[in-house]
Parts: C-alpha cells; sequence; structure tokens
C-alpha cells in the first residue's frame, strides 16, 4: 500500500488545485448601454460581480456579421467604476441600420467568460441598385449575353467551321473524283 | 554541309528522275514495314506510363482531388493547368513550323510539315484532356456545353481547343491522302488490315490532275486557317489569366507573350523530333544538317522575340514595384522562387537566343543537346506562371491551414502529367510507325524544278 501514497498524494493535491483555481472565478455581469455623444457613438460595458462594480477586466467588443462576429478595436479594461468604454465606428454596413453588439469577458484569471448582446440602430443603410440586374452585360449569366458579343462570336465561330466543313466536302469531292476515274 | 552549298539551288534537283523517286520513296516507307526491338521497348515504355497515369486518374477520382493531389484552395490550378499550357504550346508546331515557312516559301519546311502536324495533332489532343484532368467534377464536361456563358473565356478556350483539334486533323489528313496511296501501292508486307485502312482512307486518290488541283487547294486553305486558328488557341489559353483580376497575370501582354513562347517551344521540340527521326529511321538524306542549321537560326530569333516580350512582362512593372505586383517579382528575383526563376530564365531564354548564334553549335547534337534545355525549361515556365501566381488569396482570409500557401504537385499528379507526355510521344511514335513521317510527294515536289511535274511521279 505504501507504494501507492505518492501516487495518492499527487492526485489529490491535483484534485485540490483544480477545485481551488475554480472556486477563484466569479460570475460578472456585463450592462451594456448605448450613448449618442455629439457625433461619436459611444458604447459602455458596465461589469458587475456580486452586485459590485469590476475593475480592470478586459471587454472585448464584436458586432455581428454574416457569419461570425468582428471584433471592434482591442479590449479594453473596465475603470474605477466598471465602465469599459468603446468609440463605436458609425461605418458598420447593415441592411436595415440594426446591429447587434456584443460585449465579453474571455479567459480572466479571476472571472468566468461572460457575454452580452444588445440591438442599437447605429449600422449604415447599403443601399443597392438592382436595376441593371436584367440588362444584357458581359458580367451577365448566359441568357443575358450581350447582342453585339454573341453575333461577333458566332460569326468568328462560323467563319472558321464554314472553312472547316468546305475542306472536309473538298474531300469527298477528291473521293468522288477517283470513283469517276475508275 | 558545305559541299551542298557549293551546288546552285537551280541546278541541284533538275536531275531528280522518277529512278530517284522510288529510291526516295523506299527511304521513306521503309520505318512502316519494319520494327526494331528498340523500337518495341520504346512503345511498350511510354505505353506503360501512360497508363500508369490512367491508373492514377481512376486513384484521383474514385478517392478524391482533396487526397490525391496537393491543390487547395488557393492553388487550384496546379500542374495539370501548367502542362496544358506546355502542350497547348507544342501545338502550335503547325503553325510555327510547317504554315508559316509553307507561305512564306521557305523551302526548307518540306520534310517537316508531317513532324510538325503530329506533333501538333498529338499535343492539342493530350492538352485536351488535361482540361478534363484538372476539373473538380469531370461528369459535368457536358454542363460546359449546355449551360456555358459565352462571355467566359473558358468557353471560348473549349471552342477553340475543340476547333484547332479538327483544323490539325484536316490538315495532317487531307497532305496525308496522296501518302495513304502511296502506302497501299508500295507496302506489300503488312498485315491485311494496315493495307485495308490505307485504302479507305486514301479517298479513292488517283492522282490525277483534278484530284491534284483540289488537294493542294484544300492544303493551301488549311494553311492560313491553321495560322489565326492557332495564334487564337494560344491567345485564349493566355486570356484565362489575363482576364482575371490577380496582379501577377494582370497584364495586356500576355496573350503575344505566351504565343512568342509557343514559337521557341515548338523550334526546340521539332529539333529533337527531327534529330529523332533522322537517326532512328535514317534519314539523314532527307533532315539535313541544313535543317538544324535554319532551325537554329529560327531558335535565336524565337528567343530574342520572347527576350523581348519576357522583358515586358516582368521588367517594365518591375521598374514600378507597385503593391501587389511587387510581391509576386519579388518574389520571383530575390525570394522563394528566385533560383527556380533564374534558372528557367537561363536555360528557357537566353541559351536559345544566344548558343545557336554559333554555327557549331547548329550541328544536329547539340542544337539538340539545347533544344531539351529550352523545352524543359519551358515547361517549368509555366509552372513558374500559374503556381506562384495562385499562392495568396485575392480577398484576405482568417484562419487558412498554412499547407494553403504552398504547393507541391503529388505522385498522383506527376504520374498524370507523365501520362499526358507519354501520350504525346506515343501518338507521334505511333504515327510514323503506320504513316510515312515525312511527306513523299511534298518532298518530291520541291525536287523537281517545275514543281507541277509531281503529278507523273507515282
Amino acid at each position: 500500500m505504501k507504494k501507492y501514497n505518492y501516487f495518492i498524494t499527487m492526485c489529490l493535491v491535483f484534485l485540490l488545485t483544480i477545485t481551488n483555481s475554480f472556486a477563484q472565478e466569479k460570475e460578472a455581469k456585463i450592462t451594456l448601454t448605448f450613448e449618442k455623444a455629439d457625433s461619436l457613438n459611444v458604447c459602455k460595458a458596465f461589469v458587475t460581480s456580486e452586485g459590485q462594480p469590476v475593475i480592470e477586466v478586459p471587454v472585448i467588443l464584436s458586432v455581428k456579421r454574416l457569419f461570425s462576429k468582428l471584433p471592434i478595436g482591442d479590449a479594453i479594461a473596465t475603470d474605477s467604476t466598471g465602465v469599459a468604454t468603446f468609440e463605436f465606428p458609425n461605418d458598420i454596413p447593415s441592411k436595415n441600420g440594426k446591429l447587434t453588439i456584443f460585449a465579453n469577458i474571455v479567459d480572466d484569471e479571476n472571472y468566468m467568460n461572460s457575454e452580452t448582446s444588445g440591438e442599437v440602430n447605429w449600422g449604415t443603410v447599403v443601399v443597392t441598385d438592382n436595376s441593371n440586374v436584367s440588362e444584357r452585360s458581359i458580367a451577365a449569366g448566359r441568357d443575358g449575353a450581350p447582342i453585339y458579343f454573341i453575333i461577333s462570336s458566332l460569326l468568328v465561330i462560323g467563319l472558321f467551321w464554314g472553312v472547316i466543313i468546305y475542306a472536309v466536302l473538298q474531300v469527298f469531292k477528291i473521293k468522288k473524283l477517283g470513283k469517276i476515274q475508275e | 554541309m558545305s559541299e551542298e552549298k557549293n551546288i546552285p539551288e537551280s541546278t541541284k534537283y533538275e536531275t531528280f528522275t522518277q529512278k530517284e523517286y522510288m529510291i526516295m520513296k523506299d527511304d521513306l516507307l521503309r520505318p512502316i514495314e519494319k520494327t526494331g526491338i528498340g523500337g518495341k521497348i520504346w512503345i511498350a515504355f511510354l505505353t506503360a506510363v501512360f497508363f500508369a497515369g490512367v491508373v492514377a486518374y481512376y486513384l484521383q477520382e474514385s478517392r478524391g482531388k482533396s487526397v490525391t493531389t496537393g491543390l487547395s484552395d488557393y492553388t487550384m490550378w496546379g500542374v495539370y493547368i501548367s502542362n496544358f499550357l506546355f502542350l497547348v504550346a507544342l501545338s502550335l508546331s503547325s503553325v510555327f513550323m510547317s504554315a508559316i515557312l509553307k507561305l512564306t516559301h521557305f523551302e526548307w519546311y518540306r520534310p517537316l510539315s508531317r513532324i510538325a502536324d503530329v506533333i501538333s495533332l498529338s499535343s492539342i489532343s493530350m492538352a485536351g484532356i488535361c482540361i478534363m484532368i484538372s476539373m473538380g467534377r469531370p461528369d459535368r464536361l457536358h454542363y460546359l456545353f449546355l449551360h456555358g456563358r459565352i462571355q467566359s473565356p473558358i468557353v471560348w478556350d473549349i471552342i477553340v481547343v475543340i476547333t484547332y483539334f479538327v483544323a490539325c486533323v484536316l490538315m495532317l489528313f487531307v497532305a496525308l491522302i496522296p501518302s495513304l496511296s502511296t502506302c497501299k501501292n508500295h507496302l506489300h508486307n503488312l498485315p491485311k488490315w494496315q493495307l485495308k485502312m490505307y485504302d479507305i482512307l486514301s479517298f479513292g486518290w488517283k492522282g490525277t490532275a483534278e484530284q491534284w488541283k483540289i488537294l493542294k487547294r484544300t492544303v493551301f486553305i488549311l494553311t492560313v486557317l491553321v495560322i489565326p486558328l492557332g495564334i487564337a488557341l494560344r491567345t485564349v489559353s493566355a486570356w484565362l489569366f489575363s482576364t482575371t483580376l490577380r496582379p501577377e497575370w494582370d497584364s495586356t501582354n500576355f496573350g503575344a507573350y505566351f504565343v512568342s513562347g509557343s514559337a521557341l517551344l515548338t523550334v526546340a521540340v521539332m529539333i529533337i523530333a527531327v534529330y529523332a527521326f533522322r537517326k532512328i529511321y535514317s534519314l539523314q538524306s532527307y533532315l539535313t544538317n541544313m535543317h538544324f542549321d535554319k532551325m537554329g537560326q529560327a531558335m535565336v530569333l524565337m528567343g530574342l522575340i520572347y527576350a523581348y516580350f519576357n522583358i515586358n512582362e516582368y521588367l517594365v512593372p518591375a521598374y514600378k514595384m507597385s503593391g501587389l505586383h511587387a510581391n509576386h517579382l519579388l518574389n520571383l528575383f530575390v525570394g522563394e522562387n528566385a533560383l527556380f526563376y533564374w534558372l528557367v530564365v537561363l536555360f528557357g531564354i537566353v541559351v536559345p537566343s544566344v548558343l545557336p548564334m554559333f554555327k557549331k553549335l547548329r550541328k544536329p547534337f547539340p542544337l539538340t543537346l539545347i533544344a531539351v534545355a529550352v523545352l524543359i525549361a519551358g515547361w517549368f515556365k509555366f509552372y513558374l506562371i500559374v503556381i506562384p501566381g495562385l499562392s495568396h488569396p485575392l480577398l484576405p482570409v482568417q484562419d487558412v491551414p498554412a499547407s494553403w500557401s504552398h504547393y507541391t504537385p503529388s505522385l498522383i499528379e506527376m504520374s498524370i502529367v507523365s501520362a499526358t507526355i507519354a501520350g504525346t510521344m506515343l501518338l507521334v511514335t505511333l504515327f510514323s510507325k503506320y504513316f510515312p513521317i515525312i511527306s513523299v510527294w511534298e518532298v518530291a515536289e520541291g525536287k523537281l524544278e517545275g514543281k507541277e511535274e509531281i503529278i507523273n511521279y507515282k
């Protein structure tokens, strides 16, 4: 039994370390607020834990795009009041002007991962003019090729294939002449 | 050579008689009757390499390209496309080493024209196969015809490859008709099916004045046709690249650059083919030192033209060294591919432009060695055009595996590429075993003072 003592001690130490490290991570709550200061869009992330503001915790701000989240600048740490202040760009494209903004705490030593999101009307509406989609153009589909393009292509192809067909007919003419000779 | 030079051209062949014609005919038809052990081994070797490629292709398609090839999201065109460009370059042999010489009355074209035509047909056949091999879904090949857009360079390429292939078949076949009749009448120690084949393919050729008239007119028309068609083929192959927005290929020079490179490679491949046929089939009397001298001079000319287009292609953007061009050019000049690039410049441009200027190096053996170097450098040149141009994406992409920015062809890819090259050589070899590799009537016509007399020589 003695020979297992070392192993059992090590396992206990390991388990204790893991329990201890988890015990240190506390839950943090992020509250997002959106403000307009002059022409600037300001986004504030207020971080609290057990009802108290949390200082010097890095918060990552991101905005939802089609497939994933686009980070907005680097992570900013909360100040003495527990607030991380971000200047939000005003040129992020959006279909209807609305953007979903996320604030995250990731891999912090003292706090567990946390995420919150909010919707705000700060997006730049992208206006697309699709009125020319049905027009004939080089970039159009098979049925939308420009008429001049179709005609000139067919003329070139017809010219070459016309000569080829003429040459084939000449070969058969040679054969015909051979038969007459017989 | 010096003795030949002392005889004035006008008096040289005036004594060419029917008897001499018969001797010539025997010389040129001999390779069809006899195949030595060396020839059989050569054919077996090429067939084995070709079928190894067929097996490799089966593995590629059954296991999937992502497993069997080095292709990735970045380098989606690997050696298959660079090899396609190489084979298309060789397929212009008919244009540069036959049609242009014929139309401009360079009489030394006569024994070379059929060799050039066969190389053209064989390479364009294999180039066509290369397109299919490189397709992600070859089972959808017919979609190119059903759903292709006429505005797309890929569709132009398919159209021009097919048209050029048909023109090459015709060009070769029409000029072959009198030779097929000659084979039918003069070769007897052959299997029955072979004699029957000559009979069918000679299309009732009797050698009448009317038939000769039609044949010569048709050959002339096809000769004229094949020049713009060949140049269109090569230019459209270049447009596959230059119509994209990739900075490495975004060049208005690309079409002419590709055509000039092709001209040089056709001279090189012809030198090698002429050397091989002359040695193996003992055709020294027909493929003379004079032909090598002329081809050596042609190589210098084509090499210098190619050098000119290379200067335009690389040094003009290098003078500006703007943004994305700089990435590519510095990679070639002093970067990862520098050694590779400068070797290709040395053997693919400098050597053919300079060495054949010396008369001693225009002798058959040294010139053939030069041609081999030029041809190998030519293959790698297309590799350098296609692959480094694809090694980075047009738009930034996150979390890309590091392996995507490097491309190394797999064994399967190299087996298939080897098979296409072996296939080209196999087609040329097999042709020379069943048909006269030198056009009997064209050489005879060249030897006659009054060119129309050819109709009396049967």
